[in-house]
């Protein structure tokens, strides 16, 4: 920033030809690295989607080969090491089970949502040039996807893939893969290294995040006046920076109980089948990372959803024509969401005998946080209200999100509340729920961003008919896999049966054995939620077909606000270039100005300037 | 913010001060840990001399905050930002021992009254 | 295109960029630090044996302290400098920084290093024995160890040249059988080293054919007698995999087509179906309707379980009771098989001695076994040598948690070590343990004149500088001839055991051996409970010590990077833009405070609590 000379060229020139990799590959453009996390995060998201259809054979069909078209995608020597007659063992089930919840998790949902999504929409929406620091937003991006690939890698590795729950929790995850000798080549320890570079990787992320979006505002853009999507990227930003890491330090320790030996988590006595008494010196304490784990755990799903609602409440105003209601509330609540979501971890440790004082204390605070999150859904519906709504391909996702979510969310209370958790805690009632937040609920959150700002990103819209022959079949699908897992729960389905139940299962009708008939009741359920897996996976063709199609032959967009939206990323040229924006934008108004009764179009953009001097700026009418 | 090279100059002393003041501190917790007279509450190390250790370094500690680290005229955001660690720190240990501290007291059925099992984790 | 606010402060906030960036990342690293140090405080509460208080010696780590708060005050002084626009003196001043961290590593390695030659016991009954382990000596058979001489002599050197410890399980291999899948090569390499070295030879024990039936490949065979190397187990391991891959695609295959026939079955006599279930169970019917749908249900999900039993890989059982041969081409799976053994058994003309570490050994050690597992899936037979561990110098004798375990017995605990395998058996412990309890008889009544105790750690263990006190207090009343044991006179101001003083080496590498006396000490394997250098397997103390202190270590080497990077590479910034160039001296100034203030708390928990 020494020289003026250079001012004036930069904006047009310098930034036309940087070469193929520097700007494909080791890219310091936002963009870009947005397009690089999402792309990468959706190839992530189809490994982990994979390895969840081989498991749901193996559930509903517990005795019979994986078929052709799943055992096709294993090379053959890993079949013959880890298929037994053509079956999932119970060892690749675990392996599978614990990576698909990881690989969903930190590898999929995160990086697109946080990753993707926040790194290309938000400095556009704050009117600024780039992240604060491009080089770290790159290293960022190579670093979790070093973590990811060395997690993944290891399903090839002598000891498999990781294979402890996607919770790795001690003292388990500490004596998984003791055959190995050279523990650094153990899966379980392969997927510790991932985590701690997944956890830098996201440090890198947040820190970026927040600079940005504090100091990197355009001119007039204050607190009051920044899109919601803004205030959930800062909040996630928070999240990560200071959940993130205790997990760190209980990874770091995890892995010194692996390779060095030690017993952080590792208590005294321990004993296996296969080695006897353990060569460790004991002591630890497996409760210590279970609570360093759900610190980190519990603020992670709000950081799955955050950025998911964020896409919602952006994509509603735009399409109902209307303010976005309860703007100011939205914001408060998702302040207090992400203040109350550091205090509610140990309700996932209800079973681990903890006294009553503290189990009322998380039980008051899990169910004081379902108040934000219903001001969240409820504004949202809310704005719904009397709008003029066009379903495009983007709306017609982020209304299925709100009843999904809701149904997500829903289910959640009776878990916050000991008793019942109790009883429910690792049954088919926990996934269901967790599920239906994070499938139907943020990831179609996540699809209707992807439907949203494809014009921006590409230039053209996005096929409306692929999109409806996506839509449907998923809203069914996801229906069809989720609710009987519920039922299931509530029978007492447990989450880790890798044969489905077989194994409990009543053969005889007249058995005085409850829970076998019980389970005999609810067995069948299980191939129907496997069909509706598998019919999913198709579904989701039409969506790539979508995608590679429209960037090529879609329908061009006229203008670079083709939705007539009101924030600062449809003042950009389509697509953006190096730099975002041609002219430095200037923000004059709150973010939702839609149908303002005092202007003629029903959409008042933030870069426009006022239209009549008596319209001040400092008004804020979307918080009416 | 002591950014001129007028205030800069002004607070070479004070540096010097804090530093030498941290020497002192150091000097004071091994004494306190090491001689027989300095030994507060029982003989050996106990509670106290851990509460000591522990006001001792978070003295220390502080004066590297607000001097070192100008946290003594820092601009509003970098306590917001700061403090926010420090308060989910400090509520994430407690909320540690306070879980660990509240184990369930099973009692017994058949003991008459006598616990017969205590679980503490 | 610029980013702004890399210089300059944005007027609002009243910062630059790279200023949140830091404090935001600092505070990341106050939870990150705040999950270890509640590690350290949760596992010293949570502990189940006696915490190693005060165990630490001082001086180095008040040293490294020193440094540490020498090395903020200059990056102050540097930062000053850069904004007073004076490079000269920001050089001086950030070089003595980068000296410092430095220095401070320095220490770190040295202390690092004491402890990981540093070699520990936890016996059975729970005594800690610590000390220096001693090496092998030349013996004229020069294999056995099991009652290594002590006197002069020279060492046995292991094949890499290396001293041997007398610390490892040894075993007399006389056949060794490999896991084709996953056997350890630098441990197999070490094997035919050591057959080499003896003379032996390792011999295939039986043919092994891995040929299909009717098939005659010679690669395929491999003939009793083939000498071990590293190329015919893996050729063995090459050809077994084959085999297993095709075996388990076979099987595949197989068992697909039995599921064809059996859901043919099902489907063609609607096994499953209302017919089936009115037939097998006729009760059903005088049922309600929804109590009816259930029981079919139910006995559905019966049925389907039970269907299971009646498929296999050779033959399909169908509803009416016949029996199905599974045939693919006409050929069932059993005449098929390829031979796919997955571990290959070798044997030698004679014994082979080989060492290994506590944590390769899965087999607990016994006299008598003669079968031992390795970690890798490898199958030892032969003798279980004693493998003792033996201390050259004892430097640390531990009953605090053998006092405590006998508490916890309702024993008592001075009879309890006086029954300790280590005072029965050692005639010199006895005598420390002797002089010691007297020392601490003395030590209590000083005490209860100020309304204090002993602690444990003063009752239970005996340190270095005790054990060195007691060997000399003995030694010069030998050597004036008396008789038995000598008595310690405690002065009237004791506060401790009496102790030998510590020289200034000592304080950083541990006793002297060579100028003072510790006893010496085999300890037999199965007397041994845990076995460990000082490393952070020995106790979740040096778990706990060796994690804050090495991830402390490396933002220190971190942050000297940084800060050296400005000092080397910061003159071209310094001359075309001064400012922007102590707006990161600041910053990486803040992270090194940082780093000083958490040392500022590591030093007192771990070297003084």
């Amino acid at each position: 920033m020494s020289a003026t000379a250079t001012h004036d060229e930069h904006h047009h020139d310098e930034h036309h030809d940087p070469g193929f990799v520097r700007k494909y590959i080791f890219s310091t453009d936002h963009k870009m690295i947005g397009l690089q996390y999402g792309i990468t995060a959706g190839a992530f998201l189809l490994f982990g989607f994979f390895l969840m259809i081989a498991m749901r054979w193996s559930i509903a069909f517990p005795h019979e080969p994986l078929p052709g078209w799943i055992a096709m995608f294993f090379p053959e020597g890993w079949e013959a090491r880890w298929l037994q007659d053509g079956k999932l063992t119970g060892d690749a089930y675990n392996m599978f089970g614990a990576m698909h919840g990881t690989i969903m998790v930190f590898l999929g949902v995160v990086p697109l949502g946080f990753g993707a999504f926040g790194n290309y929409v938000t400095p556009l929406q704050i009117g600024a040039p780039d992240m604060a620091f491009p080089k770290l937003n790159m290293m960022s991006y190579w670093i979790y996807l070093a973590g990811g690939l060395i997690m993944c890698g290891s399903f090839f590795m002598e000891s498999g893939a990781a294979k402890s729950g996607w919770t790795n929790y001690s003292p388990l995850a500490g004596i998984a893969d003791g055959q190995i000798v050279n523990q650094w080549l153990a899966g379980q320890t392969q997927w510790l290294i991932g985590l701690v570079l997944l956890i830098t990787s996201s440090l890198l992320g947040s820190v970026n995040f927040i600079t940005t979006i504090i100091n990197l505002r355009a001119r007039g853009l204050t607190w009051m006046r920044m899109p919601f999507f803004v205030w959930a990227m800062l909040v996630t930003g928070f999240l990560l920076l200071l959940a993130f890491p205790p997990l760190e330090a209980a990874g770091i320790m995890q892995l010194m109980d692996r390779v060095a030996g030690s017993s952080f988590f590792m208590p005294t006595g321990l004993y296996t089948q296969a080695e006897g008494l353990l060569e460790i010196s004991g002591g630890g304490s497996p409760l210590l990372y279970q609570h360093l784990f759900w610190f980190l755990g519990h603020p992670e799903v709000y950081v799955l959803l955050l950025p998911a609602i964020a896409c919602v409440a952006e994509i509603i105003p735009a399409n109902t024509r209307k303010p976005l209601w309860g703007y100011k509330a939205m914001v408060y609540g998702v302040l207090v969401l992400g203040f109350l979501s550091f205090i509610v971890w140990a309700h996932h440790m209800y079973m681990t005998g903890m006294g009553p004082v503290v189990s009322t204390f998380f039980q008051i605070t899990t169910v004081l946080i379902s108040i934000p999150s219903v001001i969240l859904l409820t504004s949202l519906i809310i704005s719904l209200w009397q709008g003029s709504i066009r379903f495009t391909p983007a709306m017609i996702w982020a209304c299925a999100f709100l009843p999904m979510f809701g149904i997500g969310g829903l289910t959640g209370l009776p878990l916050a509340f000991n008793l019942v958790g109790l009883h429910l805690h690792d049954t088919y009632y926990v996934i269901g729920h967790f599920h239906y937040v994070v499938a139907p609920g943020i990831l179609f959150g996540l699809f209707a961003g992807v439907y949203h700002w494809f014009p921006k990103i590409t230039g053209r819209f996005m096929s409306r008919t692929l999109s409806h022959l996506h839509f449907w079949p998923s809203l069914i699908c996801m229906n069809m896999i989720f609710f009987p897992m519920l039922t299931q729960g509530m029978a007492g389905f447990h989450r880790r049966w890798y044969n489905g139940g077989d194994s409990y299962l009543a053969v005889d009708p007249d058995s005085a054995n409850v829970f076998g008939q019980t389970v005999a009741e609810h067995i069948d359920l299980n191939i129907v939620m496997s069909y509706g897996a598998w019919l999913m996976a198709l579904a989701q063709i039409p969506f790539l077909v979508n995608l590679v199609w429209s960037k090529f032959f879609g329908r061009k967009v006229g203008s670079d606000n083709p939705w007539n939206a009101t924030t600062l990323e449809w003042a950009t040229p389509t697509p953006p270039g190096h730099g975002n924006f041609t002219t430095d934008p200037v923000v004059y108004r709150g973010p939702y100005e839609y149908s303002r009764p005092d202007h003629d179009e029903d959409f008042l953009p933030q870069w426009i300037e006022a239209p009549r001097p008596a319209d001040k700026p400092e008004e804020s009418p979307a918080a009416h | 913010m002591a950014d001129s090279p007028e205030e800069i100059k002004k607070s070479i002393r004070l540096y010097l001060i804090i530093g030498g003041a941290l020497f002192v501190g150091t000097v004071l917790t091994v004494m306190v840990a090491t001689i027989p007279w300095m030994d507060i509450g029982g003989h050996g190390f106990d509670v106290w001399d851990m509460i000591l250790g522990l006001l001792i370094a978070t003295t220390k500690a502080t004066l590297v905050a607000l001097i070192f680290m100008h946290l003594n005229h820092e601009k509003v955001w970098v306590y917001w930002l700061f403090g926010m660690g420090l308060f989910f720190g400090a509520a994430m240990v407690a909320l540690i021992f306070l879980a660990k501290g509240d184990p369930i007291h099973y009692d017994g059925f058949s003991t008459g009254g006598q616990p017969s099992a205590v679980i503490s984790e | 295109m610029e980013i702004p606010y890399v210089v300059n402060p944005r007027k609002d906030t009243g910062l630059f960029n790279s200023k949140i960036a830091i404090w935001l990342f600092l505070a990341s690293e106050v939870m990150l630090f705040g999950g270890l140090f509640s590690g350290y405080v949760f596992l010293r509460i949570g502990a189940d044996y006696p915490w190693p208080e005060r165990t630490l010696p001082v001086l180095p780590g008040l040293i490294n302290t020193f440094i540490l708060i020498a090395s903020s005050v200059t990056v102050v002084f540097a930062w000053a400098s850069l904004k007073m626009r004076n490079w000269r003196n920001f050089q001086i001043f950030m070089g003595a920084t980068v000296l410092c961290a430095l220095v401070f590593m320095g220490f770190k390695a040295v202390e690092y290093g004491v402890k990981f030659k540093h070699q520990a016991v936890r016996m059975v009954d729970f005594t800690m024995v610590e000390g220096h382990a001693s090496y092998l000596k030349e013996k004229k058979d020069g294999t056995d160890h099991g009652d290594a001489d002590h006197g002069e002599g020279d060492y046995v050197l292991d094949l890499d040249g290396d001293k041997i410890a007398i610390n490892q399980h040894v075993f007399a291999v006389e056949s060794a059988s490999f896991n084709l899948n996953r056997y350890y090569k630098p441990w197999l390499e070490e094997l035919l080293a050591h057959a080499e070295h003896d003379g032996a030879t390792i011999t295939l024990a039986e043919k092994m054919d891995f040929n299909a039936p009717g098939e005659e490949k010679p690669e395929l065979v491999f003939a009793k007698g083939e000498v071990l190397s590293l190329d015919l187990l893996e050729a063995i391991a090459d050809a077994y995999k084959d085999n297993a891959v095709r075996n388990a695609t076979a099987r595949k295959k197989y068992l697909r087509a039995a599921w064809e026939i059996k859901w043919a079955d099902v489907e063609e006599n609607d096994l499953l179906g209302e017919a089936a279930f009115a037939a097998a169970y006729p009760k059903g019917f005088e049922l309600e309707a929804d109590e009816r749908k259930l029981a079919y249900t139910r006995w559905k999900a019966g049925m389907r379980a039970k269907m299971a039993q009646d498929v296999s890989i050779d033959s399909v059982k169908l509803g009416n009771g016949d029996s199905v041969e599974v045939l693919i081409d006409g050929v069932t799976y059993a005449s098929r098989e390829l031979p796919a053994p997955n571990s290959a058994s070798f044997q030698s003309d004679k014994p082979i001695v080989v060492r290994h570490k506590g944590r390769n050994v899965i087999t607990d050690y016994k006299p008598d076994n003669t079968s031992i597992a390795l970690r890798d899936g490898t199958a030892l037979t032969g003798t279980y040598k004693p493998s003792p561990v033996d201390f050259h110098e004892v430097d640390g004798i531990d009953f605090q948690h053998l006092a405590m375990d006998a508490e916890k017995k309702n024993l008592d605990p001075e009879i309890a070590i006086e029954n300790s395998w280590l005072v029965k058996e050692n005639p010199v412990v006895a005598d420390l343990w002797t002089l010691h309890r007297q020392a601490v008889g003395q030590l209590e009544e000083i005490l209860a004149k100020k309304n204090r105790v002993p602690t444990e750690k003063d009752r239970y263990r005996m340190g270095w500088q005790e054990i060195a006190y007691y060997m000399d207090a003995i030694e010069a009343h030998r050597e004036q001839g008396g008789e038995g044991l000598p008595t310690i006179e405690l002065a009237d101001n004791a506060n401790a055991p009496p102790k030998v003083k510590m020289g200034l080496k000592e304080h950083f590498m541990g006793p002297n051996y060579e100028a003072r006396s510790f006893p010496h000490i085999a300890i037999p394997r199965a007397e041994i409970l845990l076995e460990s250098k000082f490393t952070p397997k020995w106790n979740s103390y040096y778990a706990i010590y060796f994690t804050i202190t090495g991830l402390h270590g490396l933002h220190v080497v971190g942050g000297a990077i940084v800060l050296g990077y400005y000092l080397f590479f910061g003159r071209r910034m310094y001359l075309t833009n001064p400012e922007w160039l102590a707006n990161r001296v600041e910053v990486g100034g803040l992270f090194w405070h940082f780093v000083d203030l958490v040392w500022i708390f590591a030093f007192p928990i771990f070297y003084l609590m």
